[in-house]
């Protein structure tokens, strides 16, 4: 477990902006082997029974450690190593889907993104993140026609 | 204590001669069991006051919902316009509900519906989202119970169990409910959604449990002047929304269902 941790801390790379505010709600080695059980818990908390308190909620995870870097942007979870949770997921080879449907950016830079989307004429929804089924189905149709 | 109830009920004359056929009963059991939880409806005439109810204010945070409260909507088809669909366009603002290019399976939460009269040709427009049922169909067919009921009435789908078997979709009488089709991009925080879940008009939950009592379509039809929808606690007897169902009353969608749905409508 030592181990873990240390090459965990390793995966902190300078890449990734500091975070807002300089305490985490946990110890942060704890946190490290141990922030999706309090994820879990908090998801069914707040969807089935309305609680809201931020200490424990992606939301409030994300508000904290995703900050723009030095040009302004935020990091992306989908193709960033820039972001917070990729830096170290992408490190120790860990595959999660919460980015398919939560927000891997403040609310702010989300807005941000889409008035830049509706000024280029795009629809913020088309997706430039392809989900892994879409990569899995497409590298699969690619095989089936080169046969 | 039935006698009580019952004799009580018959004070509430208009309320029944309003409403329609079959749904009377319906009607008329909630309201009982309503009553009968609060030692008898004389009480509730004589001694208004006493009652305790949670009011509308903000629960605190670290607390679970309870059923004290039960959201509801009222929309008064009156003041509804045809050519406006403000309550529409905040909705898709609010939740990040952008339309897809395309794309003829955009999710819709709250759409405006126009209907007329064949025989005099009468014409009523009105938005229509999901009618957070008493008794939701969605929820009795869901398999993994992802659809379910808050203990303060709004129905929601629970995306983490969600496996989008679309059978909520079937069952709803409303068709209030869409299917994600496409891998979706710049979702906002407070409305996490994505491509393989079912999603529907969430009553503006991250709106309510944060104490701002309304909902994005009933604070922009406020903001456009047509006031049509009211957003409240139907259980709390001072709250606007239970003062206009009193006074004016309200009918629901396909009340023969027997729902009782949270959202009810005036003038239809």
């Amino acid at each position: 477990m030592l181990i873990l941790i240390s090459t965990l801390s390793m995966a902190d790379g300078s890449k990734v902006p500091p975070p807002n505010g300089d305490q985490c709600v946990e110890d942060p080695s704890w946190m490290r082997t141990h922030h999706f059980e309090t994820i879990l818990h908090q998801r069914d908390e707040t969807v089935i029974r309305g609680i809201r308190t931020t200490e424990h909620s992606l939301k409030n995870c994300i508000d904290c450690h995703i900050t723009p870097n030095a040009e302004g942007e935020y990091a992306r979870y989908s193709n960033d190593e820039e972001h917070f949770c990729a830096s170290c997921h992408s490190f120790a080879a860990v595959s999660i889907d919460c980015f398919q449907c939560h927000s891997d950016r403040p609310e702010k830079a989300v807005r941000e993104a889409i008035k830049r989307h509706q000024a280029n004429g795009i629809n913020p929804h088309h997706g430039m993140q392809k989900s892994v089924s879409d990569l899995i189905f497409n590298s699969n149709l690619q095989a089936v026609q080169a046969k | 204590m039935n006698k009580v109830v019952s004799k009580a009920y018959q004070l509430l004359p208009k309320f029944k001669a309003s409403s329609g056929a079959s749904c009377d009963q319906d009607l008329d059991q909630s309201k009982r069991s309503f009553l009968g939880g609060l030692v008898g409806a004389s009480g509730l005439a004589i001694a208004p006051g006493v009652m305790l109810y949670e009011t509308a204010n903000a629960k605190p945070a670290d607390q679970a919902v309870t059923d004290a409260v039960r959201w509801g909507m009222l929309v008064n088809t009156n003041q509804c316009t045809e050519e406006c669909d403000a309550c529409v366009t905040a909705c898709n603002d609010e939740h990040g509900l952008w339309p897809q290019e395309g794309s003829t399976t955009d999710s819709q939460w709250i759409r405006k519906l126009t209907v007329t009269d064949p025989a005099t040709k009468h014409s009523k427009s009105f938005p229509v989202m999901c009618q957070h049922c008493e008794h939701p169909p969605c929820v009795d067919v869901c398999p993994t119970g992802a659809s379910f009921k808050r203990d303060d009435g709004i129905v929601l789908v629970n995306m983490h169990t969600c496996i989008g078997c679309r059978y909520c979709m079937m069952a709803c009488p409303y068709k209030a409910r869409s299917f994600v089709h496409e891998v979706l991009e710049n979702q906002l925080p407070h409305t996490p959604r994505g491509k393989g879940c079912v999603d529907s008009c969430n009553m503006c939950v991250h709106k309510v449990d944060a104490g701002e009592n309304t909902t994005a379509c009933a604070e922009a039809c406020q903001k456009d002047g047509h006031q049509a929808i009211v957003f409240g606690d139907l259980n709390d007897p001072n709250s606007e929304i239970s003062q206009r169902l009193r006074e004016f009353g309200g009918t629901q969608i396909r009340a023969d269902l027997g729902l009782n749905t949270g959202v009810r409508y005036q003038g239809l």
